[in-house]
Parts: C-alpha cells; sequence; structure tokens
C-alpha cells in the first residue's frame, strides 16, 4: 500500500490549517524577502532604462571649416549617413544655425555681424546605434569621421567617459549586492523554517519511531512550503504594486526614466509569474531542508 | 525473533553495554530488568534502530538492525511496536489520530484506519475516547493509547520501556494484563521495568542488566 497523492494532500491540508501562525510567519518572511528582492531589481531596471535613455542622447556635432561649400557639405553628408554606427545624421546649414540663435537670443545679431560668418558655421548633428556607444567604439568612429572639411568635432567625450563607468560600476555594485539579497533571503527563509519545523519536532519524532519514510513526512511539508511561498509572492506582488503606484510616479518626476518596467500601471507578467515561482522554490527548498535537516538528527 | 551477538554500545568513553548476547523466539514474553542507569533503555533504543551498536550484530525479525541505513529503518519499526516511557503522544491530535498513526505512515486507506483504530481502542478499554486530545486523559489512559499504537498494526514485536512506570498499582496491573493478552496473540514482548513486584505477580523470562552487563 502507498500513501495516495490525496491522502497526502489532506495531511497537508490539516497541517497548514492546524498551524496557521507558523505558516502565515513563514509567509510573511517570504514576503519580504521577495519584496526586498523585488524592490531592489525594480530599482535596477529602472536605473537601466534611464541610462538607455541616456545613452540615446550622446550624439556629436561635426563643424564645417569655412570655405567648404554646400555642395561638398552635402557630399560629406551622404559619406557620414553610409557609415554603419550612424543611426540619423541632421545636416544644419550656416543660415540655419545662425537662424536658430538669432531666435533663441533676439540680441545677438549685432555680434553676429560683427563676428563674419564663421562664428556660427555649418554642421552635421550625428546620432549614433546605442551599440556602439563605447568608449574605444566611439574613439574609434570619430577618428574614422575625421576629415578636412570638419574644423571641429564636439562629442562630449568626458560624458561618455563618465557614462561607461557609471555602467560598468552600476553593474558591478547591481550584482553584488544581488548576491547578497539571495543568499541573506536564502537564508531568512531555511531558518524561519528550521524553526518551524522545530516546533513541530515531536510530531514529526514520533512519526519517524512509528515507521514513517522520509517522503512520507516530507511530502505534506513540501506542499506547505509551495503554498507558503505561493502566498508570501501574493503578498509582495500587492506590497511591490503599492511602492510602485507611491514612488514611482515621483521619481520619474525627478529623474527622466523613459519607459520604466512598472510604469505602465501592472509589475508586468514575466515580473508576477518570477515572482510567484521564485516563491514557491523558496519554500519548497526551505522546507525541504528543514525536514531533511530534522531527518539526519532525530532518533 | 530478536538475537542479540556481543552487542556493546559506548558513548564517548562511556560504556552503556559491555557484550550483550541473547536470545528472544517467537511468542515469548519477558523482562529486561536493572537499576536506573544499567542500559535497559539503550538497548531498547538499539533494537529499535534509534542508535546503533558500537560492535556486534543485532537480529530484530531477521533484520540486522545494526546495519540498517535511514532508508531501511522505517521497515524494521513498522513491524515493531513501541510503548515509550513518555508515551510520545502528539498533543495536538485526537486519540483516534495518534492511534491511527502507525497505520496512516504504512499508506492504509481512511476506512481500514478507523476500523482498526476502533478495534484496538476497545482492546485497550477506550473505546468511545477517539476524539478526545491525549491531554485530556489521565496518564494510565495515556498509557493506554500508547499501547494501542504499538500493537495497531499487529507487529510482531512489542517492545516497552518502563510501561508502568507512571501508573498505579491497578493502573499497572491492568496494562500488564493487557501487555500479556497481546502475547497471547503470538506477539513476542519485551518489557524494559525495574517494578520487581509486578514480575513476581506475572513471573516470566528475566533478562538482569547490571552495569551494563547482561546475566539471567
Amino acid at each position: 500500500m502507498s500513501a495516495t497523492l490525496g491522502h497526502i494532500l489532506r495531511r497537508a491540508a490539516r497541517s497548514l490549517w492546524e498551524n496557521l501562525s507558523l505558516n502565515a510567519v513563514a509567509s510573511g518572511v517570504i514576503a519580504a524577502a521577495l519584496l526586498l528582492g523585488g524592490a531592489f531589481w525594480g530599482a535596477m531596471s529602472t536605473l537601466n532604462d534611464a541610462v538607455e535613455v541616456w545613452e540615446k542622447d550622446v550624439h556629436l556635432s561635426a563643424y564645417f571649416a569655412s570655405g567648404v561649400d554646400e555642395e561638398r557639405q552635402r557630399a560629406v553628408l551622404a559619406e557620414v549617413q553610409a557609415m554603419p554606427e550612424v543611426e540619423a545624421v541632421t545636416w544644419v546649414t550656416a543660415a540655419d544655425a545662425r537662424g536658430y540663435l538669432e531666435e533663441r537670443v533676439p540680441d545677438i545679431q549685432p555680434i553676429l555681424v560683427e563676428l563674419g560668418e564663421a562664428a556660427v558655421p555649418a554642421s552635421l548633428e550625428i546620432t549614433l546605434r546605442a551599440r556602439y556607444i563605447g568608449d574605444e567604439t566611439l574613439a574609434d568612429f570619430v577618428t574614422r569621421l575625421h576629415r578636412a572639411e570638419f574644423e571641429e568635432l564636439d562629442y562630449g567625450k568626458e560624458w561618455v567617459e563618465r557614462l561607461t563607468a557609471f555602467l560598468g560600476l552600476l553593474k558591478a555594485l547591481g550584482a553584488a549586492l544581488g548576491t547578497l539579497l539571495v543568499m541573506a533571503a536564502v537564508f531568512l527563509v531555511g531558518n524561519t523554517m528550521h524553526l518551524v519545523t522545530y516546533a513541530r519536532r515531536a510530531e514529526l519524532e514520533t512519526m519517524k519511531l512509528v515507521g514513517a519514510t522520509l517522503q512520507f513526512i516530507a511530502a505534506p511539508f513540501l506542499i506547505e512550503g509551495a503554498v507558503q511561498g505561493l502566498v508570501g509572492a501574493l503578498l509582495a506582488i500587492g506590497a511591490l504594486s503599492g511602492l510602485k503606484v507611491v514612488l514611482l510616479g515621483r521619481v520619474q518626476e525627478l529623474v527622466p526614466l523613459g519607459q520604466a518596467p512598472l510604469a505602465d500601471g501592472s509589475l508586468g507578467l514575466t515580473t508576477v509569474l518570477g515572482l510567484l515561482i521564485v516563491g514557491v522554490l523558496l519554500g519548497v527548498v526551505g522546507c525541504g531542508s528543514a525536514v531533511l535537516r530534522f531527518w539526519r538528527q532525530a532518533p | 525473533m530478536i538475537r542479540l551477538y556481543h552487542v556493546s554500545k559506548s558513548y564517548g568513553s562511556a560504556q552503556v553495554l559491555h557484550d550483550v548476547t541473547f536470545r528472544l523466539s517467537k511468542g515469548e514474553f519477558a523482562y529486561l530488568t536493572g537499576a536506573s542507569g544499567a542500559g535497559k533503555s539503550t538497548l531498547l533504543k538499539l533494537l529499535y534502530g534509534a542508535e546503533a551498536p558500537s560492535s556486534g550484530k543485532l537480529l530484530v525479525g531477521g533484520v540486522d538492525a545494526s546495519k540498517l541505513g535511514p532508508a531501511r529503518l522505517p521497515l524494521l519499526r513498522r513491524n515493531l511496536g513501541v510503548i515509550f516511557q513518555d508515551f510520545k503522544l502528539i498533543p495536538n491530535r485526537t486519540v483516534f489520530d495518534n492511534v491511527g498513526l502507525a497505520l496512516e505512515v504504512i499508506g492504509a486507506e481512511r476506512r481500514e484506519i478507523s476500523r482498526r483504530v476502533n478495534a484496538v481502542l476497545n482492546v485497550v478499554g477506550l473505546g468511545g475516547k477517539g476524539e478526545r486530545r491525549p491531554l485530556d486523559l489521565s496518564g494510565g489512559e495515556q498509557q493506554r493509547v500508547a499501547i494501542a499504537r504499538a500493537i495497531v498494526n499487529d507487529p510482531a514485536v512489542l517492545l516497552a520501556d518502563e510501561p508502568t512506570g507512571n501508573l498505579d498499582g491497578a493502573m499497572a496491573v491492568e496494562v500488564m494484563e493487557i501487555l500479556l493478552s497481546i502475547n497471547l496473540r503470538g506477539t513476542t514482548v519485551l518489557i524494559a521495568t525495574h517494578d520487581n513486584g509486578l514480575m513476581e505477580r506475572f513471573p516470566h523470562r528475566r533478562l538482569r542488566l547490571n552495569a551494563g552487563r547482561l546475566s539471567e
């Protein structure tokens, strides 16, 4: 005779009901771990999105030397447009630039007259494809862009360097904090499950003494762990949704975040599924290891 | 049914059992006697696999209990009935559930559990008390719940650690009569006790432990 699934489910249901407060504590701890992890992941995703927006803002201004006629400028424009790194190019003629400047600063006309035509040169405003915005690739592109027709290339080198360094630091920090967080969550959940099992040690010990197998003892515990994890994940999802509503709007007012992952009013299917899976896994692994530890120690 | 060959047990430098050898046949009834600390409980623990011997060989129902791994231990215990000195009842379960546990662990059907538990509760005089919790019962009644759980799956061997230790005279006699009736059905019974009065009233073979050494 073997214990049927129905038998195991009945025992799990009874145990869940009889140990409601212990199960609530376990679910609460899982929810706290997931909330912490979820909030961290959300913050990292939002920062990544923000960085992507900033990356797209990196562009070059190539100023034509005086004496390069419009026909030649058009030819250079075509050459630049053909370069694989280039996302878009806007040709700004000297007249366009002067008009733009006069429109923005109405009193500047006398100064421009005095300085002559060379004061506001024609230029190409170049936007790069995101994958080419790296320290080395950008330097390489600038070298290849350099021509006699250009008097000056302005590409915010310092800004790009800082951005690249910041991105590297962010990723390293994220990996370190993420690892610490996962370790802390597993430790916290594992110890809570151990305490939950310890509180029921008399029952488990008696079961073992009358001939229960490890599978017989563990199966309902694993189901309990899954339920604890599921409840914990649902609590964390609710809390994260609340946090998003309260915090994200305010954060977006302060920083131009672009399309943040939580900005559409929900956590998103992937996040919800991820939290549910991680929650259930935490519950099952936590309960499983606690029961295994008990099994090895009990007479 | 039970055979021990030169079994010794020590905890660190403290030797609790010295070269114990004896044999208990099928259907036999015997007392394991000796003063407190003589090694009675340790010997019982070896028999139900809670401890492993330091040396020697130990057969229970044909199974070498000295070499059982964790996976096969439940198989040994399912063929044994054990009455623990502290009863080991689960306080938040009913009497019915406590007794039924021994059948639940072998995957018995609910109907079968119900039939056998009710029958055995009648044998130990607890008919009608199945829905009570252990802590609502007297010490003697709790002892009888522990006996009921030990015999509900008709074990080949029944081990009892001081089964009358917490009971008054009349209650102890009642419990002994239950154990004797179980023995009459063919179960091998080994009782650890130091109650001389009881052993004189119900005389059977005595295995004497003195500082871990066995004599008869």
